[in-house]
């Protein structure tokens, strides 16, 4: 599967309501150890109720700098989540269903502060 | 001393390097037009230059990103290949208003129809991206261009009427034949001309041929903090000239020739010997400039090898594409078009197309994961985002008032 | 490992983070930008098992993935230039490789350019002076 076939897909529940659209998926450098770098896994995915395209990632990093960006940047993704990949249940051509019972998580990603 | 060297180096290539045909021939239209009515225009442009440019400057030195990557990767494909398509078009248009514009001061020195120069001028660009060194070139034209300060001289030869000038200057508005639109219409050409986008990937590519690191960010900032604020005086020196010489007699500015008949007018065959050197190398450096700009754009836009610190074979593409180029603005100035009437449409088209190369710089410059603590300080996000507006304001009323005023006729 | 609040290695986001960046070589040479990226271990239209291995990353896309991005579509398969994920040592702002660039079928219309014009044209072969 390709990553953009996945992104802005229409995210449901179990019973087919609209949650919103995907758009990002989280990952995680953590599987199986490789030659140079580990396996990169997919942990979950991240939902937006209000729009249909990430962007710049002001709200899953905290940033607040500058207001003029970043002030429109929270409205527009308020309420995002993230949902585990266990808690996915089924992927279809650009929608996604998830599993009964499953959990929103926060989605603001840890210090990825990586200076050069 | 030799920091000294080096910064004193950097402020005479910046302001050499400020001044093109675009600033040339915009900045003596307005003075003829409008005396120094719109010098606040250049102000405001000088200003915003010398933040974009500080900001992808440290954005380069820090994160080793140039603009045209950091635009690709913030706004994604398709407004990424937007911007890539409207600044590669303009950048097109500036190439071939600079050769075209190294043609005419041929022209000026030789009398020999600027048709004729043409293929000289385009082989002489491509000759010196191809074979010379990027330290070589960026100061060799910086510092003949500085001649450019003819224009400032002449001025004050003229022994013009200081408090009517001064009085231009500080009641801004056009004057009693002129209309409202056409004043703004110059007003964003003006903008256009100081804010050109390819001095923003040219420096910023530019750090990184030179292999900047944050311990070059002092020389940068001096760089441009001083040089582009003098290059900045040398356009207010050009509308001036024009202002006291060509507004009274009501001559229209349509050829270099007119451009520098005060000079000529001041202090007769020697400076406009010094202002022919002086324009032929804004040019010719402006040509080389714009030239690599294109190069850089395409490049960075598909991760291509790029760079005039890499030889050409292992920078390929990125050469073809510049051959091209110069292949294509020949072809242009081939038709017979007038180089002055293509560049008075570049830098209204450069002010359109402002917004989408500005934005991402002013985002990657507050990303910590690309710039660690060497994040915009509060002062100068306030001051980034002032500029914010002010380039969309411009990029919008730009369309309007060219169709509005006829581009400014 | 599935967890997000305790996270075992690195969490990045796919698009924020990997997509339409530079990849560079072991050397610091552009190879390509991240056109899109290919996930293993996804099936559409067949239900995800709970106990299932999640998706892996498998390669970097190229070439014509970045057409049917702007424009829409999809290339046939056989048409996707991969670079797969195991060659890549390092994820910052750059994407870098383990290897050197100039032999991957990323870069062959590089070395197609370089062999055919440049190298040809009297000192495309040197430094600049």
């Amino acid at each position: 599967m390709i990553l953009s076939d996945l992104l802005g897909s229409e995210v449901v529940d179990a019973a087919g309501h609209h949650l919103g659209a995907l758009i990002d998926v989280r990952l995680e450098i953590s599987g199986a150890p490789h030659q140079l770098l580990a396996e990169t896994v997919v942990v979950g995915i991240l939902v937006s109720p209000h729009s249909r395209t990430s962007t710049w990632g002001f709200e899953r990093r905290g940033a607040n700098a500058p207001a003029i960006i970043a002030r429109p940047q929270h409205w527009l993704h308020r309420g995002m989540f993230l949902i585990a990949w266990t808690d996915v249940a089924q992927i279809d051509e650009g929608r996604v269903t998830l599993r009964d019972g499953y959990e929103r998580r926060d989605p603001v990603l840890a210090s990825t502060a990586h200076p050069h | 001393m030799r920091r000294i060297f080096a910064v004193a180096l950097g402020i005479l290539t910046a302001i050499g390097g400020f001044v093109d045909i675009g600033d040339l021939v915009t900045n003596a239209i307005v003075g003829s037009r409008f005396g120094l009515g719109l010098a606040w225009v250049v102000l405001v442009g000088v200003v915003g230059i010398c933040v974009y440019a500080q900001m992808s400057g440290r954005v380069a030195a820090v994160s080793g990103r140039a603009t045209f990557e950091i635009i690709r990767e913030r706004l994604g494909p398709r407004a990424g290949l937007a911007n890539l398509g409207a600044s590669f078009l303009i950048n097109l248009l500036t190439v071939t208003a600079e050769i075209g514009g190294v043609a005419l001061s041929l022209q000026l020195a030789t009398s020999v129809d600027p048709l004729l120069w043409v293929p000289v001028a385009a082989f002489g660009v491509w000759i010196v991206i191809w074979r010379a060194r990027f330290k070589l070139l960026e100061n060799v034209t910086g510092l003949l261009g500085l001649t450019l300060i003819v224009f400032a001289v002449a001025l004050f030869m003229l022994s013009p009427d200081w408090g009517s000038l001064a009085g231009q200057a500080l009641q801004p508005g056009p004057p009693a034949d002129e209309q409202m639109s056409t004043y703004w219409f110059y007003a964003i050409a003006l903008f256009g001309a100081a804010m050109t986008p390819y001095e923003v990937f040219f420096f910023s590519s530019g750090a990184i041929e030179e292999k900047w690191t944050e311990k070059d960010l002092a020389t940068s900032r001096a760089n441009v903090l001083v040089g582009f604020p003098l290059g900045g005086v040398l356009s207010i020196a050009i509308a001036g000239c024009a202002a006291v010489v060509l507004l009274p007699a009501s001559i229209d500015v349509t050829s270099l020739s007119q451009v520098v008949l005060p000079v000529a007018e001041a202090g007769g065959k020697l400076a406009l010997s010094f202002a022919i050197v002086g324009i032929l190398a804004a040019t010719f450096g402006a040509a080389l400039e714009t030239t690599l700009s294109s190069g850089y754009t395409l490049a960075q836009y598909f991760g291509w090898s790029w760079g005039k610190f890499r030889r050409p074979a292992k920078a390929a593409r990125f050469h073809l594409a510049m051959i091209i180029c110069i292949f294509v603005a020949m072809a242009i100035l081939a038709t017979g078009v007038d180089p002055i009437l293509v560049t008075e449409y570049s830098v209204v088209f450069s002010a359109v197309a402002l917004p989408l190369t500005y934005l991402p710089i002013l985002i990657i410059a507050n990303d910590r994961e690309y710039m660690g603590d060497k994040v915009n300080g509060r002062a100068m996000n306030l001051i980034g985002s002032v500029y914010l507006v002010v380039i969309l304001v411009a990029a919008i009323a730009a369309i309007p008032l060219l169709i509005v005023t006829g581009a400014g006729s | 490992m599935n967890d997000p609040h305790r996270p075992a290695g690195r969490v990045l986001d796919a698009h924020l983070h990997i997509l339409d960046r530079q990849v560079l070589d072991r050397d610091g040479v552009p190879v390509t930008t991240v056109d899109d990226l290919e996930l293993d271990g996804i099936e559409p239209g067949a239900p995800i098992e709970p106990d299932a291995p999640p998706p892996t990353v498998a390669a970097i896309l190229t070439g014509p993935d970045l057409a049917t991005r702007i424009f829409g579509g999809r290339p046939p398969e056989s048409r996707h230039i991969r670079i797969p994920w195991k060659l890549v040592s390092e994820v910052g702002t750059t994407i870098r490789l383990g290897i050197t660039g100039y032999i991957l079928d990323a870069t062959w219309t590089e070395r197609w350019v370089s062999e055919h014009i440049i190298a040809r044209i009297p000192g495309g072969r040197h430094d600049p002076e």
